[in-house]
């Protein structure tokens, strides 16, 4: 049923900007702090008391503007956005309306084979709002106002998106870069980018109806389930022959719904006016060409470099970019030794990253660790070990127990490359296999592994394989 | 006869007098508040210890340029640990832990704090009869009417009154569209309005952000001087605060010109003015007609429109600017079954007629549908304005109107809103184009009623502006 | 001028007028914009809106954390706490 239908999704993300201070005032742009301690007179809507701007922002907006390729306007307005609610001590939201700090931008999602353009339309700066805590007391909501000023940008899309998938795909994208670019910590749970859903539904080449928003999810599983829930209730009202209302809607997490506000007597109207507090924010060219260079390697340009310069494979690149904390350890191991970035990328997304989520640890751990693996590394590009012993004492090593060549040493693991050690064993393996020998030379390559393996196994998986494989043919072909 | 700043001082430098005796004096009769001028008269007990810091200056010689002038404040400016109300019901009970700009330079300078005066409530009025606290009482009577008590003009109404009436040496108002001048005007004292982004607006209870600017009303154009040497300061944590250099305005004030002056009289401001009105202009400009200025008919092309522009823009900034007072951080919290209630009882309760309309005017003129019609169009209409002052400022030095279309009236007497806005005529279209205005007494009306003219200067011109409101001041010198 | 919704607008002041004030402040507001009307007949089609007499802000701040306050002190004008939150009836959404 639901095949005759497809939905049409534009998204607002808002960003909260890693910042030390607030948007217009001087407290902490901290989480987690105790009940008002972010909070100074400014932040609480005390009377009489003005925003200032805090630079930063501007700049974090620049940044983001390269980067998502917007068109970065000298002029912006800060106006203000006028509705009471208790999370909100001043009264109104300043935020910008006529004037964005950034217009016109777009970004490329990758949609497994092929890429897809989704344009933005447009992003500008806001304060965020303080917190109501509804499940301390039955009757009574505490209001905490320390996330009161928080600087967001919100990144406004077109209506380009056609799944959730392709919403979550658009989101993490956006989440990737803003990362990079050190604008957002990106931490969800924390609720540093949030989503409001704009959805509606029509035909393949029919009208488009009526949209609703589903209002600040916090995380993909959240976004996934809303987006599908509300595509099959809006499919359901219209084919049961209803009209879908315009709706603003909550997602309840535990029920996987979405359900429409308390409706309101009258629609919102935000009487957005500029804030006479605050005067036009003017930025230079100067101020915009100081930005840029700041900006570092966007995740696409460091996939492209992975796959095109150091040659490791397309899956493996991405899951190295997928963090900006997985390329650091990468790189500093890159830099830091002769060994194969092929090698090191292998091992990095098997077995130490395995490592990594066995023990909790956090993938930034790895950074003080680089000169260990490498060293590890490269005892097994150079033959000293073998792949497998090297899984064996990557814990032991990871945990910082001995220098690997120590381990190695003291375990006695050392690969055996001595070519007289090695021909004594093949010399031994090859007795009494005289059909085998037979078989080989009759054209049998099958045969060559069955020994390379009785080889290994006689020198307890300490002989080179490499060697052991060259000798043995020398050998045979005689 | 009234003492200046400098008068004061002299004696306190000589012992005449000593600063407890001066603060005595004038806290005496602040007490007695007859004339409703104060909403709060600071505890002695509180200012003990200033009195005698500022005494061992005195006895040290190294006194401040304020000190020990005992001032009022204006009940708009948050001033910490004393209850700041803005006349309001809705923050009777709100004690700030902050102190703004203003009045923080003012103690930085020595002055010491008698109490907060009455004013109307946010700062909206004309006569100061919207306070909370009652209407104030102007100390001049109509000699014909000598049983009716007559308003003091407003919003600065309980400033005004308290200087004229001698319970302080000056006070400190705010002005947003006459507020300081028509007051000073309607009670016979001096009243500033310096150009805005002179004076911080941090910490003064916000009205009309784009207009407000805090202001001295004083006995003499010297102590204005005084008053604003103190508080014309760059402020960072103002936006809007100019950071330009700042000059003195006591030093030269009764310095000539150094060449020959101009002021243009606006014929447009005199159509339909008293006889008693066009007096006052005729004789300001036969006395400084002495003094090598010359006076040249000049004409506004905005001056109709100036009024309406204000009534969209003022409470347009004012209904956002009062949307924090919702009895959940501060203030007075009605009972309410639910937080919407609270919100509704708290706000309807606390906030008195003529805010309420001025919200509901601002909330109008900015809602979907009309915000480009009005608001938009009043934007518009303000930048003509300012050019149109501009175009005048080309060709003059000054600018000379009255300060008021009227003497004192009867509390009560105006009820309905329009003829009570009408009052700020004169005094609107300067608050518009930002420009600084004085309003100093030039005499008295047929019912022996305190008149005052207007001079306008150009941007941050206020040392210039101050020059010639003393020559005048002394040239129109008048007994009462 | 089109007619006003008072209720509409004091709904969006957050006001509540008694009934009876109701018709008391449409009229006075009528009247009011009534005499605010005669904007409308000067063409500003080519003048841009004015924000604010002040050119350009001398005012960016640096990203510096500087707050001289404590919480007693956000707090202490509170009508109704519960230990260091602002106390209201529940919110529902
Ligand atoms: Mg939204
Ligand atoms: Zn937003």
């Amino acid at each position: 049923m639901s095949n005759n239908w497809e939905m049409v999704i534009g998204l607002e993300v808002h960003a909260q900007l890693k910042t030390s201070s607030k948007l217009f005032s001087s407290s902490p742009n901290q989480f987690g702090s105790e009940p008002n301690e972010n909070v100074n007179f400014i932040d609480s809507g005390m009377p009489g008391m003005l925003p200032v701007l805090n630079f930063a922002c501007i700049e974090k907006a620049i940044k983001t503007g390269f980067a998502l390729n917007f068109t970065i306007n000298k002029y912006s307005v800060f106006e203000r956005k006028n509705y009471f609610y208790p999370d909100l001590p001043q009264g109104y939201q300043i935020s910008q309306f006529e004037f964005p700090i950034l217009t016109e931008g777009f970004i490329n999602i990758d949609n497994g084979q092929d890429q897809k353009k989704i344009r933005i339309e447009r992003a500008h700066l806001e304060q965020d709002a303080g917190k109501s805590i509804h499940d301390i007391d039955p009757k009574y909501s505490f209001i905490d106002l320390n996330r009161v000023g928080t600087p967001l940008l919100e990144i406004v899309s077109y209506p380009d998106l056609s799944s959730a998938d392709e919403v979550v795909n658009y989101m993490s994208t956006l989440r990737q870069i803003l990362m990079y670019i050190d604008v957002c910590d990106g931490n969800m749970q924390e609720g540093s980018l949030r989503a409001d859903v704009n959805l509606s539904i029509r035909k393949p080449g029919g009208d488009l109806g009526t949209r609703c928003e589903i209002k600040n999810l916090n995380s993909f599983k959240f976004i996934k389930q809303a987006i599908e829930f509300e595509f099959q209730r809006q499919i359901e009202v219209l084919e049961s022959g209803g009209s879908v209302e315009q709706n603003t809607m909550l997602f309840d997490t535990n029920t996987g719904e979405t359900r429409a506000m308390r409706s309101k007597e009258f629609s919102h109207d935000y009487r957005y006016f500029p804030d006479p507090d605050l005067l036009p924010v003017n930025i230079t060219q100067e101020q915009i060409d100081k930005i840029q260079p700041t900006l570092g390697e966007l995740p696409n340009q460091k996939l492209d470099r992975y796959i095109s310069e150091l040659k490791i494979e397309k899956d493996i690149s991405k899951i190295i970019i997928s963090e900006k904390e997985n390329t650091k350890v990468f790189e500093q191991m890159v830099n830091d030794t002769e060994v194969p970035p092929k090698l090191i990328a292998s091992w990095l997304v098997g077995d130490i990253f395995a490592f990594v989520k066995e023990n909790n640890l956090d993938v930034s751990s790895l950074l003080e660790k680089t000169k260990v693996i490498v060293e590890l590394l490269k005892l097994i590009s150079d033959d000293v070990i073998s792949n497998k012993v090297g899984k064996e004492i990557l814990p032991q090593v990871l945990n910082g127990e001995n220098s690997p060549m120590e381990i190695v040493k003291k375990m006695g693991l050392e690969q055996v490359s001595d070519t007289s050690e090695l021909e004594k064993i093949i010399n031994e393996s090859l007795q009494d296999e005289e059909e085998n020998i037979a078989k080989f030379q009759g054209g049998s390559d099958r045969v060559l592994g069955y020994f390379v393996g009785k080889c290994l196994k006689a020198s307890k998986g300490k002989g080179n394989p490499k060697l052991i494989n060259e000798l043995l043919l020398e050998k045979l072909k005689k | 006869m009234k003492q200046s700043i400098s008068q004061i001082k002299n004696s306190l430098k000589k012992k005449s007098i000593s600063v407890e005796e001066l603060h005595d004096e004038f806290f005496k009769k602040a007490k007695l508040n007859y004339n409703n001028a104060y909403n709060l008269i600071t505890d002695k007990a509180q200012n003990k210890s200033l009195i005698n810091e500022s005494q061992k200056r005195y006895d040290n010689s190294n006194s401040l340029p304020l000190d020990g002038i005992p001032l009022g404040i204006k009940d708009l400016f948050c001033t910490k640990g004393v209850r700041t109300t803005a006349s309001s019901k809705i923050l009777s009970n709100f004690t700030p832990n902050y102190e703004s700009f203003v009045t923080q330079q003012l103690l930085n300078n020595g002055s010491i704090f008698i109490g907060k005066n009455n004013c109307d409530e946010f700062a909206m009025g004309s006569s100061n009869e919207t306070s909370h606290f009652g209407p104030v009482i102007n100390p001049w009577k109509n000699k014909n009417e000598p049983n009716n008590n007559l308003v003091p003009g407003g919003s600065s109404g309980g400033s005004a009154a308290a200087v004229a009436e001698g319970s302080c040496v000056a006070s400190m108002g705010t002005d947003t569209g006459g507020s300081i001048r028509q007051p000073a005007s309607l009670c016979g004292i001096v009243g500033l309005k310096p150009t805005f982004g002179s004076c911080s607006r941090w910490g003064i209870v916000a009205f009309a952000s784009s207009l407000d600017q805090a202001g001295p009303l004083t006995n003499c154009v010297e102590d204005a001087a005084h008053i604003l040497n103190s508080i014309n300061k760059y402020d960072f944590n103002d936006s809007t605060s100019s950071n330009h250099k700042r000059d003195d305005y006591v030093k030269d004030l009764n310095k000539k010109f150094e060449k020959k002056i101009k002021i243009g009289i606006p014929s447009d401001y005199l159509k339909d003015v008293s006889q008693d009105i066009l007096n006052q202009i005729e004789n300001a400009k036969k006395v400084l007609s002495q003094h090598d200025i010359e006076f040249i008919d000049v004409e506004f092309t905005t001056t109709e429109y100036a009024l309406s522009t204000y009534y969209i823009l003022a409470p347009a900034e004012a209904s956002s600017n009062l949307a924090r007072y919702d009895g959940i951080r501060y203030g007075v919290r009605e009972k309410g079954e639910n937080l919407d209630d609270i919100y509704l009882n708290s706000r309807t309760k606390g906030f008195g007629d003529e805010v309420k309309r001025r919200i509901l005017i601002g909330a109008y003129v900015l809602s979907a549908g009309y915000y480009d019609a009005y608001y938009r169009q009043a934007q518009k209409v303000r930048r003509l304005i300012k050019n149109d002052f501009e175009r005048i400022l080309r060709d003059v030095d000054f600018i000379l109107t009255p300060t008021t279309p009227n003497e004192a009236f009867k509390i009560g007497d105006k009820l309905d809103p329009i003829s009570m806005y009408k009052n700020d005529i004169y005094t609107v279209p300067t608050s518009l184009a930002g420009l600084p205005g004085v309003s100093i007494p030039s005499g008295l009306s047929s019912n022996g009623l305190p008149l005052g003219i207007q001079f306008i200067g150009n941007y941050f011109q206020e040392k210039k502006l101050l020059q010639l409101a003393a020559l005048a001041e002394k040239e129109l010198a008048f007994n009462e | 001028m089109s007619d006003i919704d008072i209720k509409r607008i004091s709904y969006l002041a957050k006001l509540k007028l008694p009934q009876e004030k109701e018709e008391f402040y449409a009229n006075s507001l009528k009247e009011i914009i009534k005499w605010v009307d005669n904007l409308k007949q000067i063409d500003t089609n080519e003048v841009k809106p004015l924000h604010n007499v002040i050119n350009a802000t001398e005012s960016i701040r640096n990203d510096e954390i500087n707050k001289h306050n404590s919480v007693e002190e956000v707090l202490s004008n509170a009508p109704e706490r519960a230990q260091n939150f602002f106390k209201v009836p529940k919110v529902v959404d």
